[in-house]
């Protein structure tokens, strides 16, 4: 693994141009100080100059030495990243020409991807983050799918494939303009983003990958996490759950708990699953005869569909000793539903 | 053999007692007043109240046999699926029980109860019930939507389950949709013979004909879309029509469902139970079927032997103790995810 690195980070301070897996797509990355890198990507992608291209960074620190982010991006940039977006931002002209765009702005990306923060910290500096496709054409999730469709001359450019194998199907990133007054977005990707941390969910798969991503801006530590669900019926609770629950590793077919109140499921990634529906519990010594608050415990994740049911002493024992984040499903429209968290 | 048969998986606190198979009394906690009986010990509304319930309901289920404790011959408790905590209320009492009383011990899965439930019956032997395989069994319940195929007594393959929410569920979060409060699914029966179960379009999910699980959270949420564009007088005014269509819509996906399986597997036998089936309508969709295929189809002789119940897991019981099939009162542990 580490050979692999200092054998990609060779050919990258070489000016090479490599092709490398990421959290959406294969994509391109040279290094995006060096000038001549940048020409043969540009070169490779038929791309119109002037147009950014994107760059993923390792961290807040490093985003900083390339680009002016105030404390509105900053707060942007850390409720979004990691995550599977491109944040646009002011740069500091400190790549070379072709990497920011006309107006002086650049694309960052911090994904949740370890092969590419890895790379990035090996390196030292940025590397573009562009998708491994020509321009206005798909992009590709597997190594063969994307040298069909390259002529013999354009795959002469690449200096190195990093092939991982076939991706998973993830949307491209959502890309959002945060160098305006406005937040906007600018291309619909994996997850769209309302503002700061309201989603939009327009499906059952978007409210799969929210919560995936919600649960990935959890630093775990020793305490149980438990979220708390809140909104109307049929407001995508049990599909938030069920994705939670798959992250998790759990095999069973998660299935709602409102009869029997509680499921708790085997988990790999910690002990266990715990899901609770407490629509049926009606009065205080109900919490007490199902022992409610001995299922909290370490290496467990919980979600509690109608928390709002508990009493204000269980909620407040519950803040106190787990991890807890709140979301809620409002309705929109048919088939929008805002989703928003807060730790 | 008289057996003694306990059954604590979610709400209700139930004993049962058996005598070579066939039952002699059943107790419920929820539909018998042992408020009155046991001088205010146990509130006759607590649901899930175990611990306090399960000595009362016992001791009213040997009464009402005109037996002791001394008089059983094995005891029977339902291991799960469940709620763990509650199971665990049961399963302790009994395997204290077999210990102190030096008498076998069976444990038995709630989900073959229900499956049994049908076949029932009662001290003289009736309703008469013949076992022959393959049998093609729905249970819906609150908590349970299956499809089992039974080749003999204890070989069971589930063909076909919710991926989300139970039927029943699903009526009752449509009745509180719709106002009627929660649980509902009684209030949607009556209303139903009311309305025109035409009046709204609905998806039938997973309609696809290979297909025989049941999807019924996705059903829920259009009728919630639906539900939204309409004001509080409209709802109002068609709230027989609402109730009607949505409960047909439930019931299509089970006869349907149920329909595509009778027609792959071949069954000589039919039956269908849990608490869903106390609907007319449903019972009566689910008669027409089984006629359709030339097929008899049994229920549970009584409503009570619908919901959850232990003279169900008193059935299964009795058939394990038919196979020697045991549980060490020592080791055994309740089993929240049990399966089938």
């Amino acid at each position: 693994m580490f050979k692999e690195y200092s054998n990609i980070v060779k050919v990258l301070k070489s000016g090479g141009l490599v092709v490398f897996p990421s959290d959406s797509v294969y994509g391109l990355a040279v290094d995006p100080l060096n000038p001549k890198a940048v020409a043969k990507l540009i070169a490779f992608k038929d791309r119109w100059p002037g147009k950014a291209i994107s760059v993923a960074v390792n961290s807040l620190d490093m985003a900083k030495k390339y680009a002016k982010i105030d404390t509105k991006a900053e707060n942007i940039f850390k409720t979004l990243l990691p995550g599977p977006f491109t944040v646009i931002v002011p740069g500091l002209h400190l790549f070379a020409p072709g990497i920011e765009a006309e107006n002086g702005t650049i694309g960052l990306r911090l994904p949740k991807y370890q092969f590419i923060t890895d790379l990035v910290t090996e390196l030292g500096s940025p590397i573009t983050a562009t998708s491994a496709n020509l321009s206005g054409k798909t992009p590709h999730y597997s190594i063969p799918s994307l040298l069909k469709t390259l002529s013999a001359k354009k795959q002469a450019l690449i200096d190195l494939i990093v092939d991982h194998g076939q991706l998973p199907k993830n949307q491209p990133s959502t890309v959002i303009d945060i160098s305006q007054p406005e937040p906007q977005i600018l291309r619909a990707g994996d997850i769209l983003v309302e503002a700061g941390t309201k989603f939009v969910s327009q499906s059952e798969a978007d409210t799969r990958r929210l919560a995936q991503f919600i649960f990935q801006k959890i630093t775990p530590d020793h305490r149980p996490i438990v979220f708390l669900l809140t909104g109307d019926l049929g407001g995508g609770k049990t599909v938030f759950s069920q994705s939670i629950g798959k992250y998790l590793g759990v095999k069973d077919q998660i299935t709602s708990p409102t009869f029997v109140i509680l499921n708790q499921y085997p988990a790999t990634l910690v002990k266990q699953f715990l899901h609770f529906d407490l629509y049926r519990l009606s009065a205080g010594y109900e919490f007490d005869e199902i022992k409610f608050l001995d299922h909290f415990q370490p290496q467990t994740v919980s979600c509690i569909e109608w928390p709002e049911i508990m009493n204000p002493q269980d909620l407040q024992t519950i803040r106190q000793t787990c991890q807890v984040i709140s979301v809620s499903f409002t309705y929109l429209s048919q088939n929008k539903r805002l989703i928003e968290y807060s730790f | 053999m008289n057996q003694l048969a306990i059954e604590t998986s979610c709400d209700d606190t139930c004993a049962a007692v058996l005598t070579d198979g066939r039952l002699i009394s059943s107790v419920i906690s929820s539909q018998t007043n042992l408020h009155q009986q046991w001088g205010g010990v146990v509130p006759d509304i607590a649901k899930r109240a175990h611990q306090q319930n399960i000595d009362p309901v016992v001791q009213t289920a040997l009464k009402r046999a005109h037996l002791k404790l001394s008089d059983i011959d094995y005891l029977a408790v339902t291991q799960g699926p469940g709620l763990a905590i509650a199971l665990s209320v049961g399963v302790n009492y009994a395997k204290d029980l077999a210990l102190k009383l030096n008498k076998p011990l069976i444990a038995v899965n709630h989900i073959e109860g229900h499956l049994l439930s049908p076949f029932i019956t009662n001290r003289s032997g009736n309703p008469v019930r013949q076992f022959q395989f393959p049998l093609l069994s729905l249970t819906v319940s609150g908590g349970h939507t299956k499809i089992i195929l039974t080749q003999s007594l204890g070989d069971y393959q589930i063909i076909g389950q919710t991926l989300d929410d139970a039927a029943g569920e699903s009526l009752d979060k449509a009745a509180k949709l719709l106002g009627l409060g929660y649980p509902g699914g009684p209030i949607i029966e009556v209303l139903s013979r009311l309305g025109n179960p035409n009046f709204l379009k609905l998806p039938q999910p997973l309609n696809n004909k290979s297909i025989l699980n049941f999807s019924f959270s996705g059903l829920k949420t259009a009728f919630y879309y639906q539900i939204k564009k309409m004001s509080p007088e409209y709802i109002l005014a068609h709230q027989a029509d609402l109730a009607a269509s949505f409960q047909q819509s439930v019931f299509s996906s089970l006869t349907t469902k149920f329909g595509l399986a009778i027609s792959k597997y071949s069954p000589v036998l039919l039956s269908a139970s849990g608490g869903v089936l106390a609907n007319k309508a449903l019972r009566a969709q689910l008669r027409s079927l089984a006629k359709k295929h030339h097929l008899p189809i049994y229920f549970p002789s009584k409503l009570a032997h619908n919901t959850d119940n232990a003279a169900m897991i008193g059935l299964v019981a009795h058939h394990k103790f038919l196979r020697h099939q045991f549980a060490n009162p020592l080791l055994l542990d309740r089993d929240p995810r049990l399966q089938l």
